[in-house]
């Protein structure tokens, strides 16, 4: 069963299997904070942590929990995690808490984390299961700073909230609804074809 | 029977679990977040009347505002507004010298559209405090209005409409029930 | 509350804020399922049913149990356990009482535990509406009426997506950009002409 490296485990969800361009999993944060770098890194960051979390614990108890209960009992454990990261940014960092919104909640129904824990984490030893998870959270997170580096960039004319050039005027469809849709499909079309030509 | 027993009983020592792993975390987050409300909210209130000294939390007829303090006389008044946003509730805090002349508005939380209504609180570079709410300063609470004397943002009537309308309707109401 | 505000929920819910195209909840299912209109209908009319009884449900739960204990921080927690279980229990009953529905709904209740969509309209509806200009977590049928509205934006999001998509199947469409990228594309010029409705604020 144990056929790819530790290493391996850790490098396929940053490139090979990245959740948001190779699988497309877990869309809606993705797009919906990907208004500004900061709100992306922070998303990524609190999914990655979620998601490393959740997935130690599942597969630490993966051999207790019934074949037919493991989807509530995943989706608890993943919602505590939520919580908490919840809770934690609150405290430690209001504005942020602030501008990711109702997203923070719903990292609870990203698929790429009831996704790992299903396809991955229920079936490896936890060792395992941390590389595979953090691969993954940092893939999804690279994606998320990525896509909201253009739209920002383009739509807001900042870079972090830094102006980059004052006599730039952004074009604000980018920063809006249409213009998360317009630069994923195109970035996940750009992959594809890069992938296409190295094979 | 027996198997379903089980599931119940797994599925519920997890819940537990979780329920105390929550709790736990609550508790110990609740002062820190219950801080810094309190400390964004004073940090709202220095930056809106910067010669007060200090601000006194006041009740009355069920509105709730600061009295600002300069020494031991009343310098103006703080209140929070919430305003009807394009994406949901708008949380300002505004305030007013004693004859309803606006000092100043301060954001504290706002989910407008970023690039058209979350320019409520965008800051231009160059200078230090949001273009939009700089507006309000100097005019009295009474006559501020979209069109007449405050530019709504492009793009962004609903939000600016929000923002001048909840303010006028909360520092009037808090006014009127100070002068009887 | 008069009827004008339960009419304005609705078209702000469909078209306004529609979930899909302008809340970006929802679309998983939205570029998967909606390949051809038969199963997309179907789809959209599994997420009505399950947004508009989640919002009940949750409603209940929030004002009776979660708000007077002051236990708010369970809400995430909780809501996603309701859910799927009633998720599970809609599949049990409809398997039981039409096998002929559960043929054609049946896989998409079970996809629906994990769709944004519902979830959000959950916590949606605790956060945000107002009322005398004070915002207030929602009253019994505002939050049912989210609840529909957010289901049927996403059914007509679906509609459209997938009549879309069966034309495109006859164009010629770059082999990089088949399926999911040339998906998101039209979404985005659909959002683009639902941001025509944005100037409305009823």
């Amino acid at each position: 069963m144990e056929k790819t490296g530790l290493f391996g485990e850790f490098v396929k969800g940053l490139w090979k299997e990245n959740p948001t361009f190779r699988i497309v999993l877990g869309l809606c944060p993705t797009l919906a904070v990907s208004t500004s770098v900061n709100n992306g890194i922070g998303m990524g960051v609190a999914a990655t942590f979620v998601l490393v979390g959740a997935n130690i614990f599942i597969s630490l108890v993966r051999n207790v929990i019934p074949e037919k209960v493991r989807i509530p009992c995943f989706v608890v454990v993943i919602a505590t995690f939520v919580t908490i990261v919840e809770l934690a940014m609150k405290a430690y960092a209001p504005l942020l808490s602030r501008s990711l919104g109702i997203y923070v909640p719903l990292i609870v129904v990203n698929c790429i984390v009831l996704g790992r824990a299903e396809a991955f984490s229920s079936k490896h030893p936890p060792i395992r299961s941390i590389l595979d998870s953090l691969g993954m959270g940092l893939g999804f997170t690279w994606a998320l700073v990525v896509i909201s580096f253009i739209r920002e960039s383009l739509g807001n004319g900042t870079v972090l909230g830094f102006y980059i050039n004052r006599s730039f005027e952004p074009a604000l469809f980018m920063i809006l609804a249409p213009g998360a849709l317009l630069t994923i499909g195109i970035l996940i079309g750009a992959i594809n074809y890069f992938m296409s030509k190295r094979r | 029977m027996n198997q379903l027993l089980k599931f119940g009983l797994v599925l519920g020592v997890i819940c537990l679990a979780a329920t105390l792993v929550l709790a736990v975390t609550y508790e110990v987050t609740k002062p820190k977040i219950e801080e810094q409300l309190k400390a964004e909210e004073q940090s709202a209130l220095k930056s809106i009347m910067p010669s007060a000294d200090s601000f006194v939390e006041k009740t009355l007829d069920g509105i709730e505002y600061f009295e600002a303090l300069k020494g031991r006389t009343v310098a103006g008044y703080c209140v929070r507004v919430t305003g009807n946003g394009y994406n949901g509730p708008i949380r300002m805090i505004a305030g007013v010298d004693l004859d309803g002349t606006i000092e100043g508005v301060s954001v504290l939380e706002n989910s407008e559209t970023p690039g058209l209504g979350a320019k409520i609180n965008e800051i231009r570079p160059g200078e230090s405090e949001p273009w939009f709410l700089k507006q309000f300063k100097g005019k009295s609470a009474g006559t501020i209005a979209i069109k007449s004397n405050i530019d709504a943002i492009t793009g962004a009537t609903i939000s600016s409409k929000a923002v001048t309308d909840a303010i006028r309707k909360t520092v009037d109401d808090l006014l009127g029930k100070l002068k009887k | 509350m008069d009827l004008s505000a339960y009419i304005a929920i609705i078209i702000s819910t469909v078209f306004i804020n529609n979930f899909i195209l302008s809340r970006f909840l929802g679309l998983c299912p939205f570029i998967g399922v909606s390949k051809h209109t038969g199963p997309a209908i179907s789809m959209g009319i599994a997420v009505t049913f399950v947004t508009t009884m989640a919002s009940i449900i949750t409603w209940l739960l929030y004002k009776f149990v979660l708000l007077p204990y002051n236990l708010q921080y369970l809400r995430t927690l909780s809501f996603i356990l309701v859910i799927a279980a009633f998720v599970q229990f809609a599949e049990i009953i409809i398997q039981k009482k039409s096998p002929a529905l559960y043929r054609t709904l049946g896989i998409y209740l079970a996809l629906i535990t994990t769709n944004c969509a519902v979830f959000g309209v959950a916590i949606l509806n605790t956060d945000m509406f107002f009322i005398n200009n004070k915002a207030v977590a929602g009253s019994f049928f505002m939050s049912v009426l989210q609840g529909f509205g957010a289901g049927a934006g996403f059914t007509l999001a679906m509609f459209l997506m997938s009549g879309i998509r069966e034309r495109l199947e006859f164009s010629d469409v770059p082999k990089c950009f088949k399926d999911a990228p040339v998906t998101f594309i039209i979404a985005s010029l659909m959002s683009l002409a639902f941001l025509g409705f944005s100037g409305f604020k009823i």
